[in-house]
C-alpha cells in the first residue's frame, strides 16, 4: 500500500522543522492558556468610575457609600465638576461617573424631585455595562428608600411599602451559565478558532510546499501514485497531533477550571476529532481549488481570521444581513461551537445536534472529490512567486 | 567639515535610495500588495458589513402563561412590544417550552405563575421567573435591557392603581422623589459595530502591516538562501539608514490607507466619527513608525516566505484581546498589562478609541502618545541590533 512508508516520510518531516512543533502545540497550547489565564477573573468587576458630589449632605454622602458598596464599580475619584470628570472618562481613566445636583438632600426630602444623573462610556462594552448596571442599581435602590420613606410617612404599613416600590420582579435565571462567566463563553469559541486557524495553515503548509519544493513527486511515489495514499499517509500524524492538542484544551477548560460540561466527555471529545478532520479537509479543498502555497496559504489565513467574527460567537447570526451570514455555514468551527452549546454548555439530548455533526462529516467527503485537481499538480510541481 | 557633511549626504542619499528600492520591491510583490493594499481596503468594509445591523433586535422568547388573565397578557404584549423582544409563541408547559429552546425555535422562557394578578392586585409582590439561553451573552444582554425596562414600567403603573386604591391622599403623592437619568456617552447607540469597529481598524492597520513587512523580509532571506547569502535586490546601506528608509516608505503607503480607514469608513458606515481628524492623523504617527519597527523586529522569526502566514497570523486573536477594547486593561494580571504595553495596537487603539468615539483631544490620550513614541525607540533599538546581528552572519 505504501501507506506505512508516506507516514513515516511525514513524521520524519514533521521532526525536521521547528516550525511545525511551533505551529501545532506551542502555539494552540499557548493561546488557551492564555485565554484562560486572561479572562480568569470571570468578569472584569470593579470598574473605575468617578463620582461628583455638588451637595456633600448626609443623603449624598449615603448614596455614595451604597455606590462603593457595588461589586460591580469603584468608585476611584472624587471630582469637583462635571467638565473634570467628563476630562477623565475622555483620557480612558474612568469608565463612567455619578453626579448627585446641589441641595440633593434638602429638594429629596421637600419632595421637589431632585435628578441624579450618571453616564457611561459605552465605546468599552464590558466595563461600560458594569458601570451602568452598577449605578443603575444604586439608582434605583435610592430612589426606592426615599420613596419608602414617603410611604411610611403617610401611614402605610412596612410590608405594603416593600411591594409597592417594586411591584414586579423579573427573576434571572440563566441557564448553563448563572454567573455570566465571561471567560466560559469566550474560551469556548475563541481558543477552537485560533486551533482551526493553525490546522488550516499547517495543511496547506505541509501540502503546498512539497510542490514548491518540488518533493511532490517523490511523496506520490512513495504512495505508488495512489492520491488518496499520499494524502492519508500526511494528513494523520497531523490529525493525531492535533486532536491530542484539542483534547488537552478541553480538559484545560472542563477538567482543570470546571467549565460547565453537561454531556458525556465523549461528545466532545468526538466532536474535536470530527473538528480537526472537518478543518483539514477544509484546508484541502483549498489546496485542490489553489494548488499554490502562498495563494492557499492567503485565503485560509483570511478566512481563518474572519471566522472569529463570522462565525457568530458574539454577534447573533441572524441579527446579521443573510447574505453575509451565510459564509457561516462554510466554516467547521461554527458547528464545533454550535455542538459545544447544545452539549457541553446546555446538556440537551444529541438528538439536537445531529445536523452540526452531519455537517463535520461532510467537509472530508466534499474534499474527496476534489482531489484529482491535486493529485494534477502534484504530477507537475511548478512554483510561481 | 566638509567630509562629514559629504558623508552626511551620502547617507541621506542611501536611505532614499533604500526607500525607492522598498517601494519597488512592494509594488511588484502581489502578496505583499494584498495586505497592503488588499487588506486594508477590503477589510474594513467585510468586518463592518458583518457587524453593521449594530443591534441583537427581536430575539425570540415564549411563554408559559399559567395566569392567563388581564394583566398577565399585557407583560407579554410589553415584551413583544419591546425592539429587543419578539414572542414566538405560548407553550403549555415547561417541559414544551424547553423543547423550543432546544431546537433554537427561542432564546428566553418566560414563566408567568398562577397567582401573578393575584398579588398584583392585593399589592404582593409578583415574581416573573425569566430562563435564559447563554450560548451568546449579546442575546442574554437584550433580553436583560428589555425585561429591566418593562420591570420599571410596569412598576409603575401598578404602583399608580394601588395608591389610587388607598384613597386621595396617596394617589396625590409623588413616589418617586428622586429622579435618574442616564447618559450613553462614546457610542451612544450601544451598536456592535460602533463599539467594535474603532478598535479593529486600528488592529487591521498594525496586522496588515507586520504581516506585509515580515513577507517582504522572508522573500529577502529566500534570495539570499538562492544567492549565496547575497539579496541581489538589497541596496547597500548602513543599517540605519536601511531601517529608517524602510520605515518611511511604509509609513509613506499607510498614510493615506490610513486616512481611508480612519476617517472615511466611518463616515461610510455612519460609525462614531466625533473626534478632530488632525489629532487622530498627529496621533496616528508614532502608532504607524511603531508598528513599522515591530514588524522588522518579528522578521528575526521567519526565515522564508511563506512562513509569514504561519508565525504572524495567529497573532491578531491575541492582540485584540491584550488591547483592552473587549477586555479591559485594568482586569488583567500585571504580566498580561506589562506585555500589552509593548504592543502599539493596545496604545493605538486606546488613543483613537478615545480620540475617534468620545472625542478627547491629543492632549487627553498623551498616555498612549507617549508610549508609542517610546515603543518606536525601543522597537527602533531592537531592530537595529537584530539587523546588524543578521548582517555580521552574511559576512
Amino acid at each position: 500500500m505504501g501507506l506505512r512508508e508516506v507516514i513515516v516520510r511525514e513524521l520524519r518531516r514533521l521532526v525536521a522543522r521547528k516550525i511545525y512543533l511551533f505551529t501545532m502545540i506551542i502555539v494552540p497550547i499557548g493561546c488557551a492558556l492564555f485565554f484562560v489565564s486572561l479572562l480568569n477573573e470571570g468578569l472584569p468587576i470593579k470598574v473605575p468610575t468617578a463620582v461628583v458630589d455638588h451637595d456633600n449632605s448626609s443623603l449624598s454622602r449615603q448614596v455614595i457609600r451604597d455606590l462603593g458598596s457595588s461589586q460591580l464599580i469603584d468608585i476611584g475619584i472624587h471630582l469637583n465638576s462635571y467638565h473634570a470628570a467628563l476630562d477623565a472618562l475622555r483620557s480612558g481613566e474612568v469608565f463612567g461617573f455619578f453626579i448627585l445636583p446641589n441641595d440633593f438632600e434638602k429638594d429629596a426630602i421637600a419632595g421637589h424631585s431632585p435628578s441624579i444623573t450618571y453616564y457611561c462610556n459605552m465605546a468599552y462594552f464590558i466595563p461600560g455595562t458594569l458601570a451602568f448596571k452598577g449605578f443603575k442599581t444604586t439608582s434605583v435602590s435610592t430612589i426606592g428608600t426615599m420613596a419608602k420613606v414617603q410611604l411610611l410617612s403617610i401611614g402605610m404599613n412596612d410590608d405594603a411599602t416593600g411591594s409597592l416600590i417594586q411591584p414586579v420582579v423579573v427573576q434571572d435565571h440563566p441557564i448553563g451559565n448563572p454567573w455570566s462567566n465571561y471567560s466560559i463563553y469566550l474560551c469556548n469559541s475563541f481558543a477552537p478558532a485560533v486551533l482551526a486557524l493553525m490546522i488550516m495553515l499547517v495543511t496547506v503548509f505541509s501540502i503546498c510546499e512539497e510542490i514548491k519544493c518540488a518533493t511532490s513527486v517523490e511523496w506520490l511515489a512513495t504512495a505508488r501514485g495512489s492520491i488518496v495514499v499520499a494524502l492519508l499517509g500526511k494528513i494523520l500524524p497531523h490529525t493525531m497531533i492535533f486532536s491530542i492538542v484539542g483534547v488537552f484544551m478541553q480538559s484545560l477548560f472542563y477538567g482543570y477550571n470546571h467549565y460547565p460540561i453537561n454531556c458525556g466527555v465523549w461528545i466532545m471529545i468526538l466532536a474535536m476529532v470530527m473538528f480537526v478532520v472537518a478543518c483539514q479537509s477544509f484546508a484541502l479543498i483549498v489546496c485542490c481549488v489553489l494548488p499554490n502555497l502562498r495563494l492557499a496559504l492567503s485565503v485560509v489565513s483570511l478566512l481563518g481570521v474572519l471566522s472569529f467574527s463570522i462565525t457568530g460567537f458574539s454577534f447573533p447570526l441572524e441579527n446579521m444581513y443573510g447574505a453575509v451570514a451565510i459564509f457561516s455555514y462554510i466554516i467547521p468551527v461554527r458547528y464545533y461551537f454550535l455542538i459545544y452549546i447544545d452539549q457541553a454548555l446546555n446538556g440537551i439530548p444529541l438528538y439536537f445536534s445531529r445536523y452540526y455533526f452531519m455537517a463535520l462529516g461532510i467537509f472530508p467527503l466534499v474534499a474527496l472529490t476534489m482531489l484529482w485537481r491535486l493529485k494534477k499538480r502534484c504530477e507537475k510541481p511548478i512554483y510561481v512567486l | 567639515m566638509k567630509g562629514v557633511i559629504k558623508n552626511m549626504k551620502s547617507w541621506w542619499l542611501l536611505l532614499f535610495r533604500v526607500w525607492q528600492r522598498e517601494f519597488y520591491l512592494i509594488t511588484h510583490d502581489g502578496g505583499v500588495m494584498l495586505f497592503f493594499l488588499f487588506l486594508p481596503l477590503l477589510y474594513p468594509i467585510l468586518y463592518t458589513l458583518i457587524y453593521n445591523k449594530e443591534l441583537v433586535e427581536e430575539v425570540p422568547f415564549v411563554v408559559i402563561d399559567d395566569c392567563r388573565t388581564l394583566k398577565s397578557r399585557a407583560i407579554v404584549q410589553m415584551a413583544d412590544a419591546t425592539p429587543q423582544m419578539q414572542l414566538v409563541g405560548y407553550a403549555s408547559d415547561m417541559a414544551e417550552a424547553r423543547h423550543w429552546l432546544n431546537d433554537k425555535a427561542c432564546y428566553g422562557i418566560m414563566h408567568i405563575p398562577g397567582d401573578y394578578s393575584q398579588r398584583l392586585v392585593n399589592g404582593a409582590q409578583a415574581v416573573v421567573p425569566f430562563y435564559y439561553d447563554m450560548s451568546l451573552l449579546m442575546r442574554y444582554r437584550s433580553f436583560m435591557e428589555a425585561l429591566t425596562d418593562i420591570q420599571i414600567a410596569i412598576g409603575d403603573q401598578e404602583r399608580q392603581g394601588l395608591l389610587n386604591d388607598k384613597g386621595e391622599v396617596a394617589s396625590g403623592l409623588n413616589v418617586s422623589v428622586i429622579d435618574s437619568q442616564a447618559f450613553i456617552l462614546g457610542d451612544v447607540t450601544q451598536g456592535f459595530a460602533s463599539f467594535v469597529i474603532p478598535g479593529v481598524l486600528i488592529l487591521i492597520i498594525q496586522q496588515s502591516m507586520i504581516l506585509g513587512i515580515v513577507m517582504l523580509c522572508g522573500t529577502s532571506r529566500d534570495r539570499r538562501r538562492q544567492n549565496k547569502g547575497i539579496d541581489t535586490l538589497a541596496i547597500k546601506a548602513p543599517i540605519g539608514a536601511t531601517i529608517l528608509g524602510k520605515m518611511l516608505c511604509y509609513v509613506v503607503i499607510y498614510t493615506p490607507l490610513t486616512i481611508y480607514m480612519l476617517h472615511f469608513v466611518p463616515l461610510m458606515f455612519g460609525l462614531p466619527h466625533v473626534g478632530n481628524l488632525v489629532d487622530i492623523m498627529l496621533f496616528v504617527v508614532p502608532f504607524l513608525t511603531a508598528s513599522a519597527f515591530m514588524g522588522m523586529v518579528l522578521q528575526w522569526f521567519v526565515s522564508e516566505r511563506e512562513t509569514s502566514f504561519l508565525v504572524i497570523v495567529f497573532t491578531s486573536a491575541i492582540f485584540l484581546f491584550l488591547s483592552g477594547l473587549t477586555w479591559p486593561r485594568y482586569a488583567m494580571e500585571i504580566p498580561w498589562r506589562q506585555l500589552s504595553a509593548l504592543i502599539p495596537a493596545t496604545w493605538g487603539v486606546e488613543g483613537f478609541v478615545n480620540i475617534n468615539t468620545n472625542s478627547a483631544t491629543l492632549s487627553h490620550v498623551s498616555t498612549p502618545y507617549i508610549a508609542l513614541w517610546l515603543l518606536t525607540a525601543t522597537y527602533f533599538v531592537v531592530a537595529y541590533l537584530i539587523w546588524k546581528r543578521d548582517r555580521g552572519y552574511d559576512n
